[in-house]
């Protein structure tokens, strides 16, 4: 009997780690999985707030279209650093701000604006123009 | 009996795994080129030993596009191909879609989408969708070295759909590194794999890495638009794949 006891503790005592065991197993596929949603979190929040905060200090240029033509000849903007240029259409006809240098090319509606996300750039003169009015022609000379 | 079946099964595999085994041969660009008429061309074809089954396998595809919005460019493609020692059969009608993400250069990547329907006309043929990331990443002055440089990745997931469709997943994995020395001349190095037994185990073909140089390049004719085109040849990494493939793509474009 005492026999019969002493085995049904083991058995018990057997059953008892088991459980152990698995609970032990379940806590810890939670907290791994608790663990990589949070880091994807952390990815993802990062991927989309780091290139928001790394154009929060942008250099900015304006460039003006009007009479299908452009207001400045030559913009110099530093080497190696990111910038916008914003391109203001004055004409009442649409024009398309265009550079196979800069691999830019983007329609700016009559009296519309655009904004051309540039750089950083190696050093060197990149020539754009107005493929409506080739005519029309400038570049971004980086120093 | 149950051998008959299984060869009929590998041999029904190997058809459906040497279909899928094609490669497109076309890198895809994840800026929208908004309000412009796009009429395209590309073509490849391949190169082994005459008896190897890999050699002469040969497409050419016409393209039709319109960037109708700054996000959005819709093209319709008309495929003719000839796989060895077969003649020219019109392969398939695919209807194209391009959607750019965000501004080009706002952030660190250029990210599009690429999603298209192919309709074939082959009548031994499944239709098939495709879909999957662009994506571009302009890296200047690397190292100080004063040059410019773009890179651009594919990564392109298919799935048959309708009759004589199988159940493989094949992804087809496209990279170009180029080096933007001259708008007209822009050498750099491709690489085009294809991945067929992700979800098919019994696919007998296995995955085709090919990798070689091409040259880009661009001449504007203003307001007679402008003619781009790109020229590679194709090295054959690993058995599946022939020794090597020469394609070029030729490209007229015009703004309205």
């Amino acid at each position: 009997m005492a026999r019969l006891a002493g085995f049904c503790g083991f058995k018990a005592a057997t059953i008892g780690s088991r459980v152990d065991l698995l609970q032990m197993q379940l806590i810890r596929t939670k907290l791994r999985s608790m663990v990589s949603r949070r880091l994807l979190a952390l990815v993802i929040v990062a991927g989309v707030v780091t290139p928001i905060i790394g154009h929060a200090d942008e250099t900015h240029f304006v460039l003006t279209i009007k009479d299908r033509k452009f207001d400045v000849g030559e913009i110099a903007v530093p080497a190696n650093v990111r910038f916008t240029l914003t391109v203001r259409n004055l004409d009442s006809v649409p024009a398309e701000f265009e550079s196979n240098d800069l691999n830019r090319e983007k329609v700016v509606v009559g009296g519309g604006s655009i904004t051309v996300y540039l750089g950083p750039l190696a050093p060197g003169r990149y020539v754009f123009f107005d493929d409506f009015n080739p005519k029309a022609r400038g570049a971004i000379v980086a120093k | 009996m149950q051998r008959l079946g299984l060869l009929v099964a590998i041999a029904a595999t190997l058809v459906a795994g040497l279909g899928a085994a094609r490669a497109d041969f076309e890198l895809h660009y994840p800026v929208v080129d908004y309000r412009e008429f796009e009429v395209e061309h590309n073509g490849d074809t391949t190169f082994d030993k005459a008896n190897s089954g890999k050699s002469n396998d040969q497409s050419y595809t016409v393209e039709l596009g319109y960037g109708l919005t700054p996000w959005w460019e819709p093209e319709l493609e008309f495929e003719m191909q000839a796989a060895p020692g077969e003649n020219w059969k019109y392969g398939a009608t695919t209807f194209e879609n391009t959607f750019q993400l965000a501004p080009q250069g706002k952030y660190w990547a250029d990210l599009g989408f690429f999603a298209e329907y192919a309709h074939a006309q082959i009548r031994a043929d499944a239709d098939e969708i495709t879909f999957g990331p662009l994506a571009q990443k302009e890296w200047n002055d690397p190292f100080g070295t004063g040059v410019n440089t773009l890179h651009t990745l594919n990564v392109l997931v298919t799935k048959q759909i309708g009759r004589n469709r199988n159940d493989a997943t094949p992804v087809e994995l496209a990279w170009q590194s180029r080096i933007r020395i001259n708008p007209f001349f822009e050498p750099g190095i491709e690489y085009y794999g294809n991945f067929n037994t992700i979800a098919d185990r019994l696919t007998v073909t296995g995955p085709g890495h090919r990798i070689g140089p091409v040259i880009v390049g661009i001449y504007n004719f203003h307001e007679y638009g402008a003619l781009r085109y790109e020229a590679g040849y194709l090295f054959g990494l690993n058995n599946a794949t022939e020794n090597g493939t020469i394609r070029w793509r030729l490209e007229y474009e015009k703004a309205f």
